[in-house]
């Protein structure tokens, strides 16, 4: 029994063993290859390589200081890049959610909705009255749909229903691609697409488009018959509101107006004269930019600027503390080697210099890494298709990642201060005593 | 022929020591005057605690009195702000420690050049210098080490190598052999005592051991913080 159980063992370890050691050696090659991509690891390199051969100056003593502890530099730094690689997604969110489009047609473009709810339309009797409003060019209705194109089963892009000849007056930036806006106008049954989508779902003109109704119960059938392109969102599909109002038995509302402003001057007025001229009437209006609108219709999105806001100060404070910390340690560590500089005859200033450069280089670097990270990142990724076009662009500006470079230097600045006085205050004699 | 007595390069003169620690003053050095002529290997004895480092600490620039006076080649180094001393240490003073204190992630020859970073040498001029005291305390081929590739007592030599690399007047070494073995403690006595003799340094060193104090031109006695009437020069 006994020698049985000892064969069973035996047998055992050999099966495993070689398993094992697969193990072990897997780890010490990713060990080796995040050696190998760690730019401390170069950056050390060529440092010892231009000291052997040049002898050691000011910025060499630096460097060969920060990463006499491998790790510890290689985590700090790390840290620093994911939070403000961190940090600079989070403003560029806050950025995509509040900034209003760059595009001058879009702050032309006002939206009028049921003061109560979104999903509340409004009577489609209010059309002249909003029309009369001084500062009004062009006003359409604008329906959202929220259809899923064929056997989809979530809405990856909007349509809405719009009274094309008016609204040709409102949508004034792009270009028809492909098609003639006149055959939209023409037929009752055609839609007017963006290129975007198209392309998507490689159609072409005179294709047809169904949709299944997820707020109305009905479908859609309709006919691709022009193309849109260069637009904030080249991924709509418009089609006639007069189809939508026969195929739900003309209840007489529509879900939102879309209106157009003469100048960006006037926005502000017309926002409020529309909203004042149905006040106190069964449907109440609440009138916003196209932006804001968007931002309302993304639902949920009430206070993220200030949730972003909070969370980033998080991150800020997070790697503040953790930066301050690590610097303090890492000089502490080197309070004796430092009075024998300051024996050597480095004064306080140069000392301050030395600790400063250190932690704003490792922070520097970071940033680096960090905001460059994020920047290709966000740059090469396919955010609308990831998000179910719930935001298009991602765009990583260069006045954010200046922000994130500057609360970086900030960083490595702020966490020298400490370290640096404690130096100063440490006599050569205190600091000869302190042990190793 | 009596020849004139040298113009002394350390004038200290009732230089007093006390340390306040809440209600009770420690006094480190009390009126302690001494002179010591350029190219003098001073020996400093006495009993632990008797003030042997505070002295030494005062007369290289990196510790203040509380009264009295130390001149070191006319300049009294109390009137000194501290980045004035900082400058003065560089050119006039090299240090030698117990445990070598050398920069761990520098090589020896970098730990040596270090102190030419604050003079206004070219690289090559650094390098050359760096060259020559490593030569002179016989580590020319080992300067690419670093200081755990090394002895103590190659430690100890490139200490001293960095301590006269920037050409100082004096050099203090406080127990500059207390962590080396007999052979090695010989090495560097020898290399200290060449100073003194060949190139014409002054050497104040700090010891227990009687017979490292045998390579010294003289000893002082420190007894409780004042100077012993000792056997005097040799
Ligand atoms: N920072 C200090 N605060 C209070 N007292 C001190 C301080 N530094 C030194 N002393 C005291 O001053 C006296 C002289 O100290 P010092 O270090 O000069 O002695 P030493 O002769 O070098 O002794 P050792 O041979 O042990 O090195 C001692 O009594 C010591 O306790
Ligand atoms: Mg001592």
């Amino acid at each position: 029994m006994k020698r049985f159980l000892q064969f069973c063992r035996h047998g055992l370890w050999l099966l495993f063993r070689p398993l094992w050691w697969l193990l072990v050696w897997v780890w010490r090659a990713v060990l080796f290859l995040l050696w190998l991509v760690n730019p401390l690891t170069w950056i050390e390199w060529v440092t010892r390589t231009w000291v052997r051969k040049f002898g050691i100056g000011h910025f060499s003593f630096v460097i060969v200081n920060a990463v006499r502890n491998q790790r510890r530099a290689t985590l700090t730094m790390l840290s620093v890049a994911i939070s403000s690689g961190l940090l600079v997604s989070l403003l560029t969110m806050q950025r995509e959610l509040t900034v209003p489009p760059e595009s001058e047609a879009a702050s032309l473009r006002v939206i009028a909705r049921n003061k109560v709810s979104i999903t509340q339309p409004l009577p489609a009797k209010q059309l002249p009255v909003i029309e009369k409003i001084p500062g009004v060019v062009a006003v359409s209705p604008f329906t959202f749909f929220g259809g899923n194109f064929r056997e989809e089963t979530v809405t990856s892009f909007a349509q809405f229903a719009v009274d094309p000849v008016r609204f040709k007056g409102i949508i004034v930036e792009g270009r028809i691609a492909e098609g003639a806006y006149e055959d939209f106008v023409k037929d009752r049954t055609s839609c007017f697409v963006g290129a975007d989508t198209m392309k998507r779902y490689g159609l072409k003109i005179g294709d047809r488009m169904r949709f299944t109704g997820t707020f109305y119960p009905v479908d859609l059938d309709l006919k691709i018959v022009a193309v849109f392109q260069g637009t904030v969102d080249d991924r709509g599909v418009f089609f006639h509101h007069k189809l939508l109002d026969e195929l739900t038995g003309d209840p007489g509302t529509v879900g939102t107006w879309y209106l157009r402003v003469a100048s960006a001057e006037v926005a502000n007025d017309v926002i409020a004269r529309v909203n004042r001229a149905f006040e106190n009437t069964s449907a109440e209006v609440r009138t916003e930019t196209e932006r804001a609108f968007q931002m309302s219709f993304m639902s949920m999105l009430g206070n993220v600027k200030l949730i972003i806001g909070l969370i980033s100060s998080m991150v800020v404070i997070t790697l503040l503390l953790m930066t301050v910390s690590t610097m303090s340690m890492a000089i502490r560590e080197r309070f004796r080697e430092l009075a024998v500089l300051k024996a050597l005859g480095f004064r306080r200033t140069e000392l301050f210099a030395f600790i400063l450069a250190e932690s704003f280089g490792l922070a520097a670097l970071g940033a680096l890494v960090g905001i460059g990270g994020a920047w290709t990142f966000w740059t090469f990724i396919d955010l609308q298709k990831m998000t179910n076009g719930f935001l298009i662009y991602f765009e990583v500006t260069p006045r954010i990642m200046a922000t994130g470079a500057i609360v970086a230097a900030l960083l490595g600045i702020v966490s020298a201060i400490a370290p640096s006085l404690a130096v100063a205050r440490t006599s050569v004699v205190d600091g000869l005593k302190t042990l190793d | 022929m009596a020849a004139p007595p040298p113009v002394p390069i350390v004038v200290v003169r009732d230089l007093s020591k006390i340390y306040r620690q809440g209600d009770i003053n420690v006094t480190a050095l009390n009126s302690v005057s001494l002179d010591i002529a350029p190219g003098e290997f001073v020996v400093l004895m006495g009993p632990s605690g008797s003030g042997k480092s505070t002295l030494l600490h005062i007369i290289a620039g990196i510790d203040q009195p509380t009264s009295g006076s130390a001149k070191v080649q006319g300049i009294d180094i109390a009137r000194l702000n501290q980045s004035q001393l900082a400058d003065w240490r560089n050119q006039n003073v090299g240090f030698v420690f117990q445990s070598f204190n050398l920069i761990p992630v520098l090589t020896a020859a970098e730990n040596v050049e270090l102190p030419l970073l604050l003079t206004n040498l070219s690289r090559k001029e650094r390098r050359q210098q760096t060259l020559t005291a490593l030569e002179l305390v016989g580590l020319a081929d080992r300067g690419h080490h670093r200081p755990d590739q090394l002895s103590g007592g190659q430690q100890q030599r490139a200490a001293i190598a960095r301590a006269l690399v920037t050409d100082p007047a004096l050099i203090v070494a406080d127990e500059p052999t207390g962590n080396l073995d007999a052979k090695s403690a010989g090495d560097v006595l020898e290399i200290l005592q060449s100073l003194t003799r060949t190139a014409g340094k002054t050497v104040v060193m700090v010891t227990h051991d009687p017979k490292s104090a045998s390579y010294g031109s003289r000893e002082l006695h420190l007894e409780k913080g004042e100077l012993a009437p000792g056997p005097g020069p040799k």
